[in-house]
């Protein structure tokens, strides 16, 4: 029996698109709250900034992946409905609509507020024209130096092909007069090249910036000898980058794309981004010889291409223009690397990251990597650096001896070869190098040690939401679970066996894993609360995800909603569930925080007639998730339930950064009554982690250790 | 009994050794792998002397070498890859965890296969594994240790007779209980593969195929009750895949107890008859089944139907239990004890039944045997034989006049014919042929070069089964006259004479005599000349 989902009965359902959002369109109300908290004047300036730029980037890549997509079904003749009656045109439609809003909305913020109070902090991006001779100067000489080398102007005409422009890269598009006999004015194109894109100039007051395209346009007499500029435009292309997209911020390649249909994929423009001042004589020959349509472009007044700005996010002065540090700390006093097993041996330890540090993770492994005891290490790696600690410390531990087993999913195709050469690293330090499973990704975050112990060999596992990545550790909220709960243990061996080939998938005890059984637990555990309400039992169901867009799951929510399961859904992107439908949805209720961390855990509760189930999972409720990828739903025991619980709570309490989705399909912020506190979930959750960090380091003296199994049995 | 061979694997070097701090229980991780019809199984287990066995980790890949072996008589390339594969994944779980003993076996499957030798070579050279091919009865008395382990407080194990049966791919490996103690087993070859290959051509409806499965395991069923009493087993312990899955269907779940799970005997042939109606492709959409598992759980569920008619069992007890389990807990049971897993108890009462099917002179058996024992306990330092041959001698003693069921005229060959084809109980088929040999030599000819089963043993055997026979042949002419008059027996060591020193009531003429004649070959094998005396009786001649 290979690794698969079990064959399901195919279902004919009638269409309800009345019952689904659009997926494309729940995706850009996400970003729109984004945008929201860029255009925030209570938001700090420069998290306002930082806001603004990842609009931009989510923007960048629904283009190249989404939009792509639907285009390229468009002109394959695909007409087919999605779950909410549109076709790919009707949706590329509505995209454009409500695209469009939002760029004019991030750019009247970035233009009319960012930006000027940007200034009004000694921080100014200027033109060339503000500049005074002597700053002038200066900068015509750092162009002949270091821009004018790497710009190659091209001359467009009928005879020659239109330059291949790289996708996202900065163009400078310019009109020249007709030549000599001709009547029609010719095209010509500058790339901006990638160097410093905000160019610092000397003098002024504070700090001034000039954006490097400003540079090159106020140089383009020079570029064009003896010809007259009759006008000139920035412009960015975004072409079809083939990939899709997951939540952990990276892109793979669409698997079943065939080489040719690549090709030709990546060769299309999806959007043309121009300032909003071009002439329409321009833009009209810029947008036939890109083969794109109106609905395409998108004018801006604010400067193309954010991506540069993140620099100004980072300076390190401005403190009080940014929100105030929120260290990870520590709530779990462990002392000696190898301490980490006695405390396990005890309890569980339930980490909450970013509020927690990642640091317990990466001695875990790094201890399992020293201890002369440990026989055995087993993980997965998923978007994962050569860099991290978690690499290295498994490398140590394959040259000390023990035998390590690594489950790497690569990053996509442009990332392979620095990605290959840290997992080579590993293989020749020892290390038994799984590069992924055929047909589906390894999205489960895992780490087996085994260890000879006082009674025999004890298994100690982690499991988590999140990537082993110290970096995104820092900015999404995960949920990681260390446990010697030994059936825990054996469902991770059994686990890191069928995925490395070595045994067929087995039953597990406490784990569930995603293709083989997850989908069917979770629609189990739905209709649990379902059957449970309708023999007059409370049902509730609660849940923290980052993208809810499965069918089947949705209906059975729906199914649990009518009747009378309370269903609580924290979900902070795409949400294809229309909430309090009448007859429908009533008893669901939506929410989404967008703040600084990006909310990233996932969390199932059910409350199963009191005895209540609280699972952490690495997969959200999408198809993808259920069906192609591999993943897990952990059982939280009852000790560190509350802890999961109060977060969730947190989040449903929320009336400060929190959006409720109405059934029309937006987000509307929590009114927010006179006199409510205001709840901010983030910064509660971080005060309550606070506290916990002080508990523990009052109380990290001593840990009374039991000494056999049956009093463990009866602590926990 | 075959000795289990323990087996080691040469251990990983590490670069740094560091020393050990704190003292970690000294753990001794033990594999087993098993290779089955349909399947091939790992299980990595801790034994701590002394404590129960804990497993640490089982895998399971599924390869169908019994659908090869029990269709073309050979495993196909593809098959040997796969099987290679699976063992390697194996061999590093074995890692892991440091295995370094381990047993691995393989059944009919790989028993049956022509090229059996060249895939068991192909597997040492490629993963280092050393697979030990076993026959039915092995197989039986590893399941029988597992099973006294789980029901060992049973009633199925304490009381009355039980039927113990597993249907496997290839063949039904089923062993008679009384009182716990297995009496007669046999391996039959209606494995639930087999049987779906006779299907495998098969044109008519579904009905019709059935019945013809049917008709077919009755057939073997027939043989079954020639050999052993099914009637009156008042117990049906089922052991096995297939049988499990209906459990878990029945009974709902997986078994949260460690006891045994109890299927009545009416809902359960209910369910045969209910999943006997669909075919393959509806059992593969009913129950998720993978496909080998989906092609042998109605052949198999037939099999075990039928069987539990014949008992008048009113329950299907279904242990949580696997011939892995009896294997791990044969290696520990071997190690506790010094080496050798005590089951002459039941292998000898499973000689006592086989006796009595040919209607044995039992007291006369019983007294051979007592006395063969006694010689060969007093004779250790010179036979130099060990306890595993004291006990084929026993069961050679208590099964010699067998033949006489036959014919009484060259009683001895029909002895050894007799034995060729017999299980008993925990021994192997090379274990059978020692004690047919030893046997056969209680009178008449000793070995000779031109007896054919005698030469089939190698050489070291056939110099202890020369040494057992002369042991048999004086301790039969002990009893001649079949009445039981000697008491006991010791040997004097004298110069160059052993003396017999006869302890017994009556009249021992008749012995005095025949123990001299027969002493001839105790003379050939020992070199030394031996003496009748009767206890407290001068020495005579």
């Amino acid at each position: 029996m290979g690794l698969s989902a079990p064959p399901r009965p195919r279902i004919r359902r009638r269409r309800q698109p009345e019952l689904f959002i659009n997926r494309e369109l729940s995706w850009l109300e996400f970003n729109g709250r984004v945008l929201e908290e860029a255009t925030d004047p209570t938001v700090p300036l420069l998290e306002r900034l930082k806001f603004a730029i990842i609009t931009a980037n989510n923007m960048d890549e629904f283009f190249m992946v989404r939009v792509a997509g639907l285009k390229d079904a468009v002109e394959e003749g695909e007409t087919a409905p999605d779950l909410a009656g549109l076709s790919p045109r009707q949706q590329l439609k509505a995209i454009s609509e409500r695209a469009h809003e939002m760029v004019e909305r991030l750019d009247k913020t970035l233009v009319d507020e960012i930006l000027p109070a940007l200034g009004q902090h000694g921080i100014q991006i200027t033109s060339m024209a503000a500049l005074d001779p002597a700053q002038r100067v200066y900068l015509s000489r750092y162009f002949t130096a270091e821009v004018l080398p790497a710009l190659t102007p091209l001359a467009i005409d009928l005879s020659r092909p239109f330059p291949k422009l790289s996708s996202l890269s900065l163009n400078l598009a310019v009109l020249l007069e007709p030549a000599d006999g001709e009547t029609e004015p010719r095209l010509a194109v500058v790339q901006v090249p990638g160097l410093q894109r905000l160019v610092r100039t000397v003098g002024g007051e504070g700090t001034t910036y000039v954006l490097l395209e400003e540079l090159v346009r106020s140089e383009l007499p020079a570029l064009f000898p003896g010809q007259q500029v009759i006008e000139s435009a920035v412009f960015r292309v975004s072409r079809d980058a083939a990939l899709d997209l997951d939540d952990e911020g990276g892109g793979d390649y669409l698997e079943a794309i065939e080489d040719e249909l690549r090709k030709r994929r990546r060769n299309q423009v999806v959007r043309v981004q121009v300032e909003a001042g071009v002439g329409e004589d321009l833009l009209k020959l810029l947008a036939r010889r890109l083969q794109v349509t109106s609905r395409d472009v998108y004018r801006t007044r604010s400067p193309l291409d954010l991506r540069a700005f993140l620099q100004l996010v980072e300076l390190p002065a401005l403190e009080e223009l940014r929100e105030p540090v929120w260290k990870p700390l520590n709530t779990v006093v462990i002392g000696e690397p190898q301490r980490i097993f006695t405390i396990l041996d005890q309890r569980d330890i339930l980490l909450h990251h970013p509020y927690e540090s990642f640091e317990p993770v990466v001695s875990f492994v790094s201890a399992a990597a020293e201890d002369p005891d440990v026989l055995a290490i087993k993980q997965t790696l998923y978007r994962t650096s050569g860099e991290s600690p978690v690499v290295q410390a498994l490398a140590r531990a394959a040259e000390n001896g023990k035998q390590v087993t690594v489950i790497v999913e690569l990053m996509a195709r442009f990332d392979e070869q620095s990605n290959i050469r840290w997992a080579r690293s590993l293989e020749e330090a020892g290390a038994h190098v799984i590069f992924g499973v055929r047909g589906y990704k390894t999205h489960a975050k895992i780490c087996l040690v085994v260890r000879r112990g006082a009674h025999g060999i004890q298994r100690y596992v982690h499991l988590g939401t999140g990537n082993y990545n110290d970096g995104t550790a820092r900015v999404y909220t995960d949920f990681g679970l260390m446990t010697s709960d030994p059936a825990i243990g054996e469902d991770a061996s059994a686990f890191f066996n069928a995925l490395s080939g070595y045994s067929d998938p087995p039953r597990m005890k406490k784990l569930v894993m995603a293709p083989t059984n997850l989908r069917d637990r979770f629609l189990k555990l739905i209709e649990r609360e379902r059957r449970r309400a309708e023999s007059g039992q409370a049902a509730e169901v609660r849940a923290k995800m980052n993208s809810l867009v499965d069918e089947e799951i949705i209906r059975a929510l729906y199914d649990a909603s009518r009747a009378g399961v309370r269903i609580r859904l924290n979900v902070r992107g795409i949400c294809c569930l229309r909430p309090g439908l009448k007859g429908v949805s009533e008893s669901i209720e939506v929410v989404s925080i967008v703040d600084r961390f990006l909310e990233h855990s996932r969390v199932y509760y059910f409350r199963n007639g009191g005895d209540e189930e609280v699972y952490l999972s690495s997969a959200d409720m999408m198809p993808r998730n259920l069906d192609r990828r591999i993943e897990l739903l952990i059982p939280v025991g009852a000790a560190e339930r509350p802890k999961v619980m109060e977060a969730l709570d947190a989040m449903f309490a929320d009336n400060v950064k929190s959006r409720r989705l109405t059934p029309e399909g937006t987000y509307r912020r929590r009114k927010n009554l006179r006199g409510d506190a205001p709840v901010r979930a983030q910064q509660l959750i971080y005060r309550k982690t606070q506290e916990a960090a002080e508990r523990a380091r009052a109380t990290a003296v001593t840990f009374e250790p039991i000494t056999t199994p049956e009093a463990k049995a009866s602590s926990s | 009994m075959a000795a289990p061979r323990k087996r080691t694997l040469p251990r990983k070097p590490r670069p740094t050794e560091p020393p050990p701090p704190a003292p970690p229980r000294e753990t001794r991780p033990t594999a087993v792998v098993d290779m089955g019809a349909s399947a091939i199984r790992l299980v990595v287990a801790e034994a701590q002397p002394g404590e129960p066995v804990r497993i640490l980790e089982e895998a399971s890949r599924g390869v169908l070498l019994g659908k090869d072996t029990f269709t073309h008589g050979r495993i196909g390339a593809a098959t040997v890859e796969a099987t290679l594969k699976a063992l390697e994944g194996f061999r590093r779980i074995m890692d892991d965890y440091g295995v370094v003993r381990y047993r691995a076996v393989a059944t009919s499957a790989v028993r049956e296969a022509q090229n059996s030798d060249a895939f068991l070579d192909r597997v040492r050279l490629r993963t280092g594994l050393d697979v030990e091919v076993i026959d039915g009865s092995e197989e039986n008395r590893l399941t029988y240790v597992a099973v006294r382990e789980t029901l060992r407080d049973h009633p199925a194990l304490v009381s009355g007779d039980a039927l113990l049966v597993e249907v496997g791919g290839g063949s039904v490996d089923v062993s008679f209980l009384r009182k716990g103690q297995p009496i007669r087993s046999g391996t039959y070859a209606i494995g639930s593969i087999r049987l779906r290959q006779i299907l495998a051509s098969w044109q008519g409806s579904h009905e019709q195929g059935m019945r013809l499965l049917r008709r077919h395991i009755h057939n073997v069923v027939d043989d079954m009750r020639r050999d052993m009493p099914l009637r009156e087993a008042q117990h049906f312990i089922a052991l096995g895949g297939d049988v499990r899955f209906a459990a878990e269907l029945l009974l709902g779940g997986k078994a949260m107890t460690a006891g045994p799970r109890v299927l009545p005997k009416e809902p359960f042939l209910a369910f045969c008859d209910h999943v006997t109606a669909f075919d393959v492709e509806q059992l593969l959409e009913r129950y998720h089944l993978p496909q080998a598992e989906a092609e042998t759980l109605v052949p198999a569920l037939l099999a075990y139907r039928e069987l539990l008619l014949e008992t008048t069992a009113a329950e299907v007890t279904v242990p949580e239990v696997s011939l892995r389990d009896g294997l791990l807990l044969d290696m520990v049971q071997v190690e506790d004890a010094g080496g050798i897993a005590d089951f002459s108890r039941q292998v000898l009462a499973s000689a006592a039944a086989l006796g009595e099917k040919y209607r044995y002179d039992a007291p006369h058996a019983k007294k051979v045997a007592q006395l063969a024992v006694r010689l060969f306990d007093d004779l250790r330092a010179e036979h130099g034989l060990t306890d595993r041959h004291r006990l084929l001698l026993e069961v050679a003693a208590l099964l010699h006049d067998i033949g006489n069921y036959v014919n009484l005229r060259g009683h001895h060959k029909h002895t050894q014919y007799l034995l060729s084809v017999s299980e008993v109980f925990g021994l192997s088929q090379d274990d059978m042929a020692v004690v047919g040999n030893v046997a056969r030599y209680h009178r008449r000819a000793s070995p000779q070069k031109s007896h054919l089963p005698y030469m089939a043993l190698d050489r070291e055997t056939r110099v202890e089964v020369n040494k057992m026979a002369a042991l048999l042949r004086l301790a039969n002419a002990l009893d001649a006259d079949h009445l039981q008059k000697v008491k006991d027996v010791r040997v004097l060591r004298e110069e160059t004479d052993w003396i017999l020193d006869v302890e017994g009531a009556g009249d021992m003429t008749m012995e005095r005599l025949a123990a001299t004649a027969r002493s001839d070959f105790m003379t050939e094998v020992f070199g030394r000349r031996l003496t009748f005396r009767e206890a407290g009786v001068r020495a005579w001649a």
